[in-house]
């Protein structure tokens, strides 16, 4: 089943003499259950693809399915409702307000989604526990390594048990150690606690992590690779049908 | 070559029979997948070593098999092997079957440069996913060297998979060079001027 649809997506910034296209109709199925890496070179539109996939940004042509909802014709209101329940973000640099402990973090989506904060911070320390950080629930983001403030940042993508996971680049602020953590927290989002993942990095020991690999260059997608045996094995047959047609 | 040095650092250790010798070679090099070596390649280096006096074999009485035999370190087998252990070691990467298929993609009218560098990419990815995902089941308290051992072969993958990136970002530039020619000599009599 699909959960990300997007069809014919464009994106271009500027007018005229100064017009860049950022994406150029990038078709795209992920199906549910699917740890997905978007790779290509700097500027090839990887993370305008996320951002158009989060609702972050409009395209300029084109239509976004999320959960076979067309995102494109959303209001600001239904927008931010669906990026609060359905999608978790997580950024290169954490974004975690630096006077909030973990746990308040952790609670925050909840929180501006008007839960208690008594009910949404023992959520989210269940969320700590299981990412191994519930023993610093109280600890302010400064009191925490880069790893660890990743966790957190996990845990408050996964608070709102949201569809999706969307990751931007989420190793690239962290040494190779807690970079293999960190991948697989968000491999166990999707082979244990069923998410959809699709993340961003340059970096291809992380996007190894994942079970396929997009590959974008000047804003259209050139290749597209299934990692796992069974599946890889699947589409490869596939492929040789469509081929042979 | 390296097998018979490590055989010789093996019986270094303590004095063991041909299939003990074999195990436990085995087992330091990271498994049967790691390195596969047969018992008769064994048996052949453990010869050879004999004849040239860097082991010693004693067999026990009560039996003529070949095979059955204790071997034990020799001064000179000692020496080898401290001389092996000093020297820095190279191993080959040029030898690349990649490298090759690339080279004649650009001979070949047929051939896309571009594809084979998709196809190479994606094997690579594929590999590089499977020891990953054996990596992150192995135990770091009692199976170290092989992760270390999965450590170097990750990171050879992503040396080859960013080598392929900078060949993809100057595709067009080595198209447009001249692909290197031998240089041929005429053949049979000169001819008269």
């Amino acid at each position: 089943m699909a959960i990300i649809e997007v069809k014919n997506l464009s994106k271009t910034y500027g007018e005229g003499s100064t017009k860049v296209t950022a994406l150029n109709s990038v078709n795209l199925v992920i199906e549910k259950g699917q740890f997905v890496t978007v790779m290509g070179p700097s500027g090839c539109g990887k993370s305008t693809l996320l951002h158009l996939i989060g609702g972050l940004d409009k395209p300029s042509d084109g239509v976004v399915l999320i959960d076979n909802k067309d995102i494109s014709k959303m209001n600001d209101n239904d927008l931010t409702e669906l990026r609060r329940r359905k999608m978790g973000f997580v950024f290169q640099f954490y974004n975690l307000i630096p006077v909030l402990t973990a746990e308040e973090n952790a609670a925050l989506p909840l929180v501006l989604d008007g839960v208690k904060m008594n009910v949404a911070g023992a959520r989210a320390a269940e969320w700590l526990e299981r990412n191994q950080m519930g023993d610093r629930l109280t600890h302010r983001p400064d009191q925490l390594s880069g790893g660890q403030q990743q966790r957190v940042a996990i845990a408050r993508a996964m608070v709102s048990e949201p569809l999706i996971i969307l990751a931007d680049e989420p190793t690239g602020n962290l040494d190779s150690r807690a970079s293999d953590e960190i991948a697989t927290l968000l491999h166990q989002a999707v082979s244990e606690w069923g998410r959809t993942v699709l993340m961003v990095t340059h970096d291809p020991r992380i996007a190894a992590y994942a079970d396929r690999i997009v590959f974008l260059k000047d804003g259209r997608v050139v290749d597209d690779v299934l990692l796992e045996g069974e599946k890889a094995e699947n589409t490869r047959l596939l492929k040789e049908k469509v081929d042979r047609l | 070559m390296s097998v018979r040095y490590t055989l010789l650092g093996l019986l270094a250790q303590q004095s063991r029979y041909g299939y003990e010798l074999r195990a436990a070679f085995i087992s330091l090099a990271g498994g049967e997948e790691a390195w596969e070596v047969k018992p008769a390649q064994i048996y052949t280096t453990l010869n050879r070593m004999l004849e040239s006096g860097l082991v010693d074999k004693s067999t026990p009485e009560d039996t003529s098999s070949d095979e059955k035999g204790v071997y034990s370190i020799t001064a000179s087998g000692q020496k080898e092997l401290a001389q092996w252990l000093d020297e820095g070691s190279l191993d080959d990467p040029q030898q690349d079957a990649f490298f090759l298929k690339l080279m004649l993609s650009l001979e070949l009218p047929d051939v896309d440069p571009t594809r084979l560098i998709q196809t190479q990419r994606s094997a690579l990815y594929q590999e590089l996913h499977r020891i990953t995902t054996v990596r992150t089941k192995l135990d770091p308290h009692t199976e170290l060297a092989r992760i270390l051992l999965m450590d170097k072969a990750t990171m050879h993958l992503e040396a080859d998979l960013r080598w392929l990136d900078i060949i993809e970002a100057r595709l067009e530039e080595v198209k447009s060079q001249p692909v290197p020619h031998p240089e041929m000599r005429p053949r049979g009599r000169p001819t008269k001027n």
